[in-house]
């Protein structure tokens, strides 16, 4: 049987955004390399800090901290993904064939998430063989993983169809990828953060990343589902944002 | 070539009553449109006639306040997807992927409009063709001429063959090479039966391509017609140079343009007749130039004073 049309726009769509990501490989290879050599580097750090509650402690905050960091970081290839369609005006190019608003969204997005979800598992997989983090619920972990991962391209959707410029993007990524990951608890563990950085904590993603991949590793399934489902919240909060504003069209704009 | 997707007394493209308004001022302000099978319209205007917000209109790009498109017998506004489909558009603005090559380009546009397989192929290789692409098919986009940019461009919105086309000043600042190979795939287009619409400052490509001619003026259509029917009644000019000065019995000739010097310039609406009377009547001149009117008087008139002209044109 023949595939239908969809069928057709969606592989056509999903092979162009594929080779568009691998026609420039160098943000997508720094963000996966990065974190291995952090990881490398900060473990004893970790480990020191947190020697009171054993070594297993200490690998569980490196990997995940550098987990959540580097995936917020790598928002950026995401939301420069959609900015650049903007930019090159191909967008409208693509609105004004037969494809819909949803096939062109789920496809430009689909190469993003294969990224973090490779990112995200070479980060713990990398953690398991080195230093020997042990995963207490493989499934719950996977199920963190997919939520954050999630949550990720929601907001770099969001940003890439709101920020006006590759400038604003970058700063956005820079100063929120740190300011977010230092807040939730990826840099430096909760428990040393000032009191007010700890009570601000929950409005940062990173924190419900953060515990969803700690309880996911422990094998704690109750505040891991609880932290996944804020996650999955934050996901369909700024989908939505960004599908309206891309949706609604900007050609026209005077800013790039 | 093949025939077009859809035909018959339908097809073609039918617009109507455009409104679109940003704020307080109207970017379409009733403008209305109709094209047939097998017609190149030219579409001209000043820069903010409202041309380039009808093609977007009409490609779904934006959602008019108010009025009515069909594209080859599809309500667009009721069924912008399947209108769409229909439709193969050329933006005014060159929007290609740097790092993607002529070819991908040429693939991707052309499996989104549904072409497949050997027929996608065929397609490609096809406009490549007529396009003068074939040479640069594997070359990114960013590494092309502007010329070459042009025609990539042109060939994303023709790789299928779709019963409306909308090209918004496809020649825009191109090279002759470039002028010529899309003028003629234009024309075999339109001659295979498709419905195209065509934007453009360079009114004498329309004459080249035999288009009729619409005039947009503050978002709406101040004239349309064959060009012969329109240019009617415009005036061409006999310009006349004499070996001293002008003839005192030929000065009458020259009312309408005056005399200087040694050249008496008279605007008419038949130059040839204008000419025989004029050498009738004793003149000797040294040097000749008639010219007769085009459509950038057309054009001239009607943006000049279109309330006027727009009455008295035939519409």
């Amino acid at each position: 049987m023949a595939p239908s049309g969809t069928a057709v726009r969606l592989a056509a769509l999903s092979r162009h955004n594929a080779t568009l990501m691998l026609r420039e490989p160098g943000p997508v290879l720094s963000r996966l390399i990065m974190p291995l050599v952090m990881i490398v580097l900060l473990r004893p750090l970790y480990l020191s800090a947190l020697a009171r509650h054993g070594v297993q402690a200490g690998t569980v905050q490196v990997v995940t901290g550098m987990l959540v960091m580097f995936s917020l970081l790598a928002l950026s290839v995401v939301g420069t993904a959609i900015l650049t369609e903007r930019t090159w005006r191909t967008w409208d190019r693509l609105r004004a064939t037969p494809a819909r608003s949803g096939e062109l969204l789920a496809t430009k997005a689909l190469p993003g998430f294969g990224m973090l979800a490779v990112q995200q598992a070479e980060v713990l997989l990398f953690g398991v063989v080195a230093f020997g983090l042990r995963i207490a619920d493989p499934i719950l972990l996977a199920a963190a993983v997919l939520s954050w991962a999630l949550a990720l391209l929601g907001i770099g959707t969001a940003l890439g169809a709101t920020l006006r410029s590759q400038s604003e993007l970058n700063m956005a990524y820079d100063i929120g990828g740190v300011l977010l990951s230092a807040l939730g608890g990826a840099l430096v563990p909760l428990s040393v953060l000032p009191r007010w950085a700890q009570a601000a904590a929950p409005v940062s993603p990173g924190y419900w990343a953060m515990s969803a991949l700690r309880a996911a590793v422990a094998g704690q399934a109750g505040p891991a589902l609880r932290a996944m489902a804020v996650l999955v919240a934050v996901a369909a909060v700024t989908t939505a944002l960004g599908a309206w504003r891309i949706t609604r069209g900007w050609a026209r704009s005077t800013h790039l | 070539m093949s025939r077009m997707q859809d035909g018959g007394p339908t097809a073609g493209l039918v617009a109507g009553g455009l409104v679109k308004r940003y704020g307080r001022s109207a970017a379409l302000d009733g403008f209305g449109l109709s094209v047939s099978p097998g017609e190149i319209a030219g579409l001209v205007g000043h820069n903010g006639a409202g041309k380039s917000t009808f093609v977007d209109t009409v490609s779904g790009l934006i959602r008019p306040d108010a009025g009515r498109v069909s594209v080859a017998g599809i309500d667009a506004l009721a069924h912008p997807r399947q209108a769409r489909a229909r439709l193969g558009v050329c933006p005014q603005e060159t929007g290609l992927y740097p790092r993607l090559t002529v070819g991908e380009h040429l693939r991707l546009f052309g499996a989104l409009a549904g072409l497949r397989r050997a027929a996608l192929r065929r397609a490609v290789d096809r406009v490549a063709e007529q396009l003068c692409l074939t040479d640069v098919l594997g070359r990114p986009a960013g590494l092309l001429s502007g010329g070459q940019r042009k025609r990539s461009q042109a060939a994303t919105a023709l790789v299928a063959e779709t019963p409306v086309l909308l090209l918004d000043e496809p020649t825009a600042g191109a090279d002759p090479q470039t002028r010529q190979a899309l003028l003629a795939v234009v024309a075999e287009r339109a001659a295979a039966g498709a419905a195209v619409v065509y934007t453009t400052h360079y009114l004498p490509e329309l004459e080249e391509l035999g288009a009729t001619l619409a005039v947009a003026r503050a978002g709406r259509i101040i004239a349309r017609g064959g060009q012969a029917a329109l240019l009617s009644g415009l005036a061409g000019t006999v310009n006349v140079r004499f070996d001293g000065p002008v003839p005192g019995q030929l000065r009458r000739y020259g009312q309408v343009c005056g005399v200087t010097g040694d050249e008496l310039r008279v605007a008419t609406s038949d130059p040839p007749a204008t000419l025989a009377r004029l050498l009738a009547a004793g003149a000797a001149p040294v040097s000749i130039d008639v010219s007769r009117p085009g459509l950038d008087d057309l054009y001239a008139a009607l943006i000049r004073d279109s309330a006027p002209a727009s009455a008295a044109l035939p519409g």
